[in-house]
């Protein structure tokens, strides 16, 4: 419940900074349009000279398109800006604050940024989903809807587990504030199925950075390309990696010592 | 003025060298997309025999050619020079007798150029016993002439993007027209996918446009994929552009100098 308060304290604090630049929160859209217009154009241009990519057709490619950003919102409305001050607060030692509210700080330091006007994006992925499966013309049963919306959850989760990790290594590593960039770097690689990718690049998509998790998965979950072995596996690696993620973030704080000692 | 390029040359290099690790993570982040693009084509050519004419090691040695070009063609003045203009940290480079985009800002972006590229040679050789492009068909008069279109590229590309770095001294949007300008390099250059395989509309107007200059020319000049007539047209339109680009830049500047006055004055 207080996390709840919390939150949509942050928010309205984020709106009313926003809301100091109207202008640009304009030109932002603007740009995010343009780069949904590009990115159907390019997905148009790949469908003109092919049927199938991966095995998937044109409607899947842009439920996919849908998916992806989800994640890249999560990205680039949370991750980015939180990322950002996180790493001024270990460098001039303001994270002392953080440390003494009294409140997880893991959930503190991750999400007092939010960058408001990527909320639309958020109803657009939805849209893009939604019309991607109309024209796809997979059959979807409502068991295969719920698996959907779990691994995406999942998918979501990993994301973030495997970003508290990285900024978390900044407690040990202080210079190392180039913490996400790998992180959003291989981003890119979900806006298609990790199926067309030769198998070293899978295994990074993965395994590693697991963007495929969060993006392709659910995807083939929603097609019913996995069995429920599969969907377990991947829900259970959603709560693992979260678990993990908070022992690292705690044992992270333990060696914080602030700026000046 | 040789003396000042050597001078420039070491202050610069010594400085992007402190700024290593960062220049690795960049070229990681660059690297993604055209080996995303790679991957996605191959596997339609690989699936279907060809597309359009194009097999899969078309599509490699394209791919794998563009990581070298893009490299030496590619800039980063908007994100070295744009602050300078904002923040007034300007003001100690114009009383200086020497032009700060043309010259200091310039072999900064080089020097940049060079350590990326020595990050790049390693990663490539790994890429090339990944992907295994078939390169037996590139002839060296093709790379002779890609070197004089590559350079010409960069310093078209150099110029438009100080262009618009410059714009800078008018509005504090001038990464949002950046992005703007990124995302027609993106439609116009090749990046995506080799320009013979885009709509015709594309195709047409892109051939009239310099940012293929940056990429596609280059390119399939190393590839041996032009004919004389599209070579002898692709110079002869990177020196109409090279004019284009400087005499832009040139009245930009000049107006946008004017109109400067740094924070606190």
């Amino acid at each position: 419940m207080q996390t709840l308060k919390l939150l949509s304290a942050f928010f309205k604090v984020n709106v009313q900074m926003a809301l100091a630049y109207r202008a640009d929160t304009i030109v932002n859209i603007l740009l995010n349009i343009m780069w949904l217009g590009w990115e159907l154009l390019s997905l148009n241009i790949i469908f003109s000279n092919t049927t199938t990519l991966g095995g998937w057709g044109l409607g899947e490619l842009i439920a996919l398109l849908g998916v992806f950003r989800l994640v890249n919102t999560m990205m680039i409305a949370i991750i980015w800006p939180n990322t950002e001050k996180f790493n001024q607060s270990i460098r001039d030692g303001s994270m002392d604050y953080t440390i003494l509210q009294p409140v997880n700080s893991m959930f503190l330091v991750t999400f007092s940024r939010i960058t408001v006007w990527r909320i639309w994006d958020l109803v657009l992925a939805i849209v893009l989903i939604v019309v991607g499966i109309n024209i796809s013309g997979d059959t979807t049963s409502p068991l295969s809807i719920l698996t959907f919306i779990l691994l995406t959850v999942s998918g979501a989760v990993v994301i973030y587990s495997l970003w508290i990790v990285l900024i978390a290594l900044t407690f040990w590593f202080t210079k190392f504030d180039n913490n996400v960039t790998i992180l959003h770097a291989l981003l890119d690689a979900g806006r298609y199925p990790a199926t067309v990718y030769p198998a070293w690049l899978r295994i990074i998509v993965t395994f590693v950075i697991p963007v495929a998790v969060a993006t392709t998965i659910p995807l083939q979950a929603l097609r019913g390309d996995l069995n429920l072995n599969q969907v377990i596996l991947f829900f259970t690696v959603g709560i693992v990696s979260f678990l993990i993620a908070s022992r690292v973030w705690k044992s992270g704080l333990k060696q914080y010592s602030g700026a000046s000692s | 003025m040789l003396l000042i390029f050597q001078r420039l040359w070491q202050v610069n290099w010594a400085e992007q060298w402190q700024y290593r690790a960062n220049l690795i993570m960049y070229l990681l982040y660059w690297l993604v997309s055209p080996i995303i693009y790679l991957a996605v084509w191959t596997s339609i050519a690989n699936s279907k025999g060809d597309v359009n004419g194009y097999t899969a090691n078309d599509f490699i040695t394209y791919y794998m050619t563009l990581l070298i070009v893009d490299q030496i063609t590619s800039n980063i003045i908007i994100h070295s020079f744009g602050y300078k203009i904002q923040d007034g940290t300007l003001s100690g480079e114009l009383i200086r007798p020497i032009h700060p985009m043309l010259t200091n800002a310039l072999v900064n972006n080089i020097a940049f150029k060079g350590l990326t590229i020595m990050g790049l040679i390693p990663i490539w050789i790994v890429l090339f016993f990944l992907f295994k492009p078939d390169y037996s068909n590139v002839a060296l008069s093709g790379i002779l002439l890609a070197i004089p279109a590559a350079i010409l590229g960069f310093f078209i590309g150099y110029l438009l993007s100080a262009t618009i770095t410059a714009l800078a001294f008018w509005t504090t949007r001038v990464y949002s027209i950046h992005e703007f300008y990124y995302a027609l390099i993106l439609l116009f250059s090749g990046q995506f996918v080799p320009l013979t395989l885009m709509p015709k509309l594309v195709q047409d107007i892109a051939q009239y446009l310099p940012f293929q200059l940056l990429i596609y020319f280059p390119v399939q000049l190393i590839l041996g994929k032009l004919s004389s007539a599209q070579i002898t047209q692709g110079f002869m339109m990177a020196g109409i552009w090279l004019v284009i680009s400087l005499t832009l830049f040139t009245w930009v500047w000049r107006n946008g100098v004017k109109r400067f006055s740094a924070v606190g004055a």
